[in-house]
């Protein structure tokens, strides 16, 4: 029964407290108001990373869905170490065909090559797309990219150079409207070609703008109406089976390739791989750039907040000294003064870590409208931003607190007398 | 004095602080002893060591030697937080400075050392009330200290003291910032609180404050000057 009636006491004491605190937070207002700028501000960017971090994640994860853990995309050229004077329209249709014939494990091999920034016209409405994409048939499968009407490419499109093409959901919409545009024929630069299937909306945002805004024409029909090269194509599109060994998958692809290309041992490659795996690689760099770019940002902007909080604090207390002298001799112990200005301190930085999420959240929102990243509020930047809070207010807070408690009532009274 | 047992009773207190290499003796074994209900003036010049005294009879200080029987307890062997605890429940403190804490009303400030006891806050604040009545300052309850007179400050002070109904009051210097009409009603009230029964130390220096008192003690040079 003592315990109990003890337990009950301290409670009534903590609650008292913190009645105290909060009387005092309200009376030194400037002193609350800093605190609070200086910890929002820490939170603030704290927020903006963690968001920032799963929105890279979220991304990355959806653009390795799009891209399949089970396929590769081949550039011509070297992207890492870009040679001067070096061919980068290395890939042949010969190529493609070796590849065909000697990896029985690709079943899949699709060309590609693009002409950017044409203009499309239907009836009298125009519009511009950024790439017009030539290809061989099995697109969609390719690229994992469902239609949503019509057809694929055929292989007899192919081998016709037949003027028919998919349309991009985004271009379909502009040109079209609500009608479907399956069956129509639009104006590519000229060239009538007809409208024979529909891609579904994948909704992916881009450097150069919307994955949805594009045509997709056979390859023959490109190189020829728009006369680009007939025997090199810029990249190709291997998918295969058992995706589980696609190390070794790519190990083989790079070999035959540079076999093809007659590369001695010790030469450079003259074709860029890039996988599901890579495209991940690049993405935790470039998230683990972002961590530490924002992650530095945050930590110094607490630390800030903190040596805010602790200054401002060792001011106030200095200026309460009397009231806390004052409370120990009427009876406060020492721990009553500790946990009241420790109450202050965090009272005043979780207040902060509201703010600095309310602050991040909305700086999210206009970068995420800016395309510079995507933000994604969660319960994990709500819990990392009040841990954040708890512990700046503990870590700064605790020494002014021990220092308040440790005052000598009788030195205080007798000076302030 | 009647003859029950001493609330106070000081055996040769010795008190000494280090100055550098100085050894300051500002107390040198003083014997006192205190009955339950007196009133008590403690009497000197400054620097007599009345100060330190009142401290040391306070529980705010520890006696560098000698014994301190509080209520028959030694004080000598009590932890601080013990000592916090008496200083709550057995000592009103009344300071020459007020002390009130400056963004709070009257009544809260009266409420303070209950804060700190285990008194349901609803009695607390009844209890504040009828002693901030008691004090003549019903109408000023919350009003904060800076829209109140010296007087009606020190008023609020020594209602204070009484709201955990401490046996003891200790008053230092309770009129040093008071004109004499002021002082005559502070008096007055410490005379009241006397009379129902607490005991009362008073500090002063000056001597016809200390006529309100049925015991003087003078205090020179750190010992007790009379017998």
């Amino acid at each position: 029964m003592m315990g109990v009636s003890r337990i009950l006491d301290i409670n009534r004491q903590l609650w008292r407290i913190v009645g105290m605190a909060l009387q005092a937070l309200w009376a030194y207002k400037l002193r609350s108001l800093f605190v609070v700028a200086g910890v929002a501000l820490g939170i603030a960017s704290l927020t903006v990373i963690v968001a920032a971090v799963d929105g890279a994640e979220r991304k990355a994860n959806e653009i390795v869905r799009w891209f399949g853990p089970d396929a590769v995309l081949v550039f011509g050229g070297n992207m890492e170490s870009r040679a001067v004077g070096q061919r980068s329209l290395t890939l042949s249709y010969a190529d493609a065909d070796a590849l065909r014939r000697s990896l029985p494990a690709a079943y899949l091999v699709v060309p590609m090559r693009g002409k950017s920034n044409q203009s499309l016209r239907f009836e009298n409405r125009v519009v511009q797309v950024p790439l017009v994409i030539g290809t061989a048939e099995g697109y969609a499968e390719a690229w994992n990219w469902p239609l949503v009407e019509g057809r694929d490419l055929s292989a007899e499109d192919l081998a016709r150079g037949a003027k028919v093409g998919l349309i991009g959901d985004n271009t379909a919409r502009e040109l079209f409207g609500a009608r479907s545009p399956v069956g129509h024929t639009v104006l590519i630069n000229k060239v009538p070609v007809q409208i024979v299937g529909r891609l579904s909306y994948r909704g992916v945002v881009s450097g150069s703008g919307s994955i949805d805004d594009r045509i997709i024409i056979p390859i023959t029909t490109l190189t020829q109406r728009f006369n680009l090269n007939r025997k090199y194509f810029r990249a190709l599109r291997v998918k295969f089976h058992a995706p589980e060994l696609m190390t070794e998958h790519i190990a083989n692809l790079r070999s035959l390739l540079r076999h093809l290309h007659h590369l001695e041992p010790g030469e450079l490659d003259d074709f860029t791989i890039l996988s599901s795996e890579e495209i991940l690689k690049f993405l935790s760099m470039f998230k683990g750039g972002l961590i530490l770019f924002l992650g530095v940002t945050a930590l110094v902007a607490m630390t800030v907040g903190g040596f805010v909080l602790a200054n401002l604090f060792y001011l106030s207390i200095n200026e309460r000294r009397m009231e806390i002298g004052l409370k120990k001799a009427l009876g406060a112990r020492n721990w009553a003064i500790l946990c009241q200005v420790l109450i202050e301190a965090v009272c005043l930085t979780l207040i902060g870590a509201l703010l600095g999420m309310g602050l991040g959240m909305a700086l999210g929102q206009l970068l995420a409208r800016l395309g510079l990243l995507q933000i994604l509020f969660s319960w994990k930047v709500f819990g990392m931003a009040v841990t954040a809070a708890l512990t700046i207010g503990v870590l700064f807070g605790l020494k002014p607190a021990r220092q308040a408690a440790a005052l000598n009532p009788i030195e205080v009274l007798k000076s302030a007398g | 004095m009647n003859g029950s047992e001493p609330i106070i009773d000081l055996e040769q207190i010795d008190k000494t602080y280090l100055q550098g290499d100085l050894t300051i003796e500002v107390l040198k074994g003083i014997d006192l002893s205190v009955a339950p209900g007196e009133f008590i003036a403690l009497q000197g010049a400054s620097g007599s060591g009345k100060s330190t005294l009142m401290h040391i009879l306070g529980l705010l200080d520890r006696p560098s030697s000698g014994r301190y029987l509080f209520q028959g307890q030694n004080v000598a062997q009590l932890a601080d937080d013990r000592l916090s605890e008496l200083r709550n429940r057995q000592f009103g403190f009344i300071f020459q400075s007020f002390y009130l804490v400056p963004y709070v009303t009257a009544l809260e400030n009266v409420m303070l050392p209950g804060l700190y006891s285990a008194t349901p806050t609803r009695q607390l604040r009844q209890r504040a009330q009828q002693l901030l009545d008691q004090v003549g300052l019903a109408d000023r309850m919350n009003f904060r200290p800076s829209q109140l007179s010296g007087g009606q400050q020190q008023r609020v002070a020594m209602a204070r003291a009484l709201i955990n109904d401490p046996p003891l009051l200790l008053a230092d210097e309770p009129t040093g910032q008071l004109d004499s009409t002021t002082s005559a009603g502070i008096m007055e009230l410490l005379v009241e609180m006397h009379r129902q029964g607490r005991t009362v130390i008073l500090v002063t220096h000056e001597a016809e404050v200390s006529a309100a008192a049925e015991r003087i003690i003078v205090l020179h040079d750190g010992r007790i000057a009379n017998p």
